[in-house]
């Protein structure tokens, strides 16, 4: 049962981010801790054993499934933030359009610089 | 349908269980059956399904989400697991890694910011800021993120689902109007900005695309997480 295997695996490092969280009082998730140990884990090892990657595949390809209950819950609130939408809106909307624009003029002035070198 | 019957079915969680897993798959095939439009994302029909059954059902949203739960403690090694795909990637960072070094602290901290700047001017609260402040985060992560700095995650999901559909447009207006044909900067601007619907829209251009998207996208999942959080507690907003 090597999916099984793999995701004990995974439990096991979100287990471990919940120790270090605990001890280290750092703000961020466990999930976000057990991801970073267990790419270094990966690192160490060189290779990815197939009892992680069985586990780790579907669950990748199930996160859309995972996040649903959470994303159902905007049209539930839509009364409740009534006069607060455009605000959100335009704030979302120009946002996103000003650092599209900075990322890809940082990264061609970036890798043409690289690449003119 | 008769409430008592409602009432059964609700009281086990395998009742939102089921539900959620019918409105995804559905979603999923009415999705290829449009011809995967990039505006009109599988999770956005799948959402809109699930909302309107549990409003024809009378369905009070908080009951959903109790039985939901059973589904979304998966989300924590779910997103451990993302660290696989993140080792895999790291052939293609040592590739690129000074420009990418100097990119993605900006790229991601800007994301963040100029949507915080924009909504603290028109007079947002802050629980709306701290909602929208992952905006551009990936949403296993973000909901940590948001959890910590005390926003509301439907809200986040909104502005997730928001900032990637539109993520794509600006994309290919951007990279027309700079005259950028790389479509590894294209990947990783999707990624970065866009999370998981930018990057699956770059695994549409082509598999390289897509492979600097899904870089971009745990980048700035990163190093959000990590400072967000920290930047928050320091300025005291959040207090």
């Amino acid at each position: 049962m090597p999916a099984l295997n793999g995701l004990l695996w995974l439990i096991s490092f979100w287990l471990l981010g919940e120790v270090v969280i605990h001890f280290s009082g750092l703000p961020v998730s466990s999930g976000v801790v057990g991801m970073l140990l267990l790419c270094a884990t990966l690192v160490v090892m060189g290779r990815v054993p197939t009892s992680i990657a069985a586990a780790a595949q579907p669950l990748i390809a199930l996160l859309a499934m995972l996040i649903m209950p959470g994303v159902v819950g905007v049209f539930f609130i839509l009364d409740e933030m009534a006069g607060q939408w455009v605000a959100i809106f335009t704030a979302l909307l120009l946002g996103t359009l000003l650092s599209v624009i900075t990322t890809l003029w940082l990264l061609k002035r970036l890798i043409g610089q690289a690449n003119a070198r | 349908m008769p409430a008592s019957v409602l009432s059964t079915l609700t009281s086990t969680p395998l009742f939102s269980v089921g539900l959620t897993l019918a409105a995804f798959l559905l979603g999923n095939s009415l999705f290829k059956r449009f011809g995967k439009p990039s505006w009109l994302p599988a999770i956005l029909i799948a959402a809109l399904l699930l909302a309107g059954t549990l409003a024809l059902l009378g369905l009070p949203y908080t009951t959903y989400q109790q039985g939901a739960n059973w589904l979304t403690i998966l989300l924590g090694p779910a997103t451990v697991a993302l660290g696989m795909p993140l080792y895999q990637q790291l052939p293609h960072i040592r590739e690129l890694w000074r420009p990418l070094a100097i990119c993605l602290p900006i790229a991601a901290t800007l994301a963040a910011c100029y949507a915080l700047w924009i909504a603290w001017l028109m007079g947002s609260p802050t629980p709306i800021l701290a909602s929208i402040a992952a905006k551009s985060v990936t949403a296993p992560i973000a909901m940590g993120i948001t959890e910590q700095l005390g926003g509301t995650i439907p809200l986040l999901m909104g502005s997730l689902l928001i900032t990637g559909v539109a993520t794509i447009p600006f994309v290919s207006l951007t990279a027309r109007l700079l005259n950028i044909d790389d479509e590894r900067l294209i990947g990783f601007a999707l990624g970065l900005n866009g999370h998981a619907i930018g990057t699956v829209r770059a695994f549409d251009i082509s598999p390289t695309a897509g492979a600097f998207a899904s870089l971009g996208m745990s980048l700035t999942g990163i190093f959000t997480a990590l400072l967000l959080p920290l930047a928050w507690r320091l300025i005291g907003v959040g207090s």
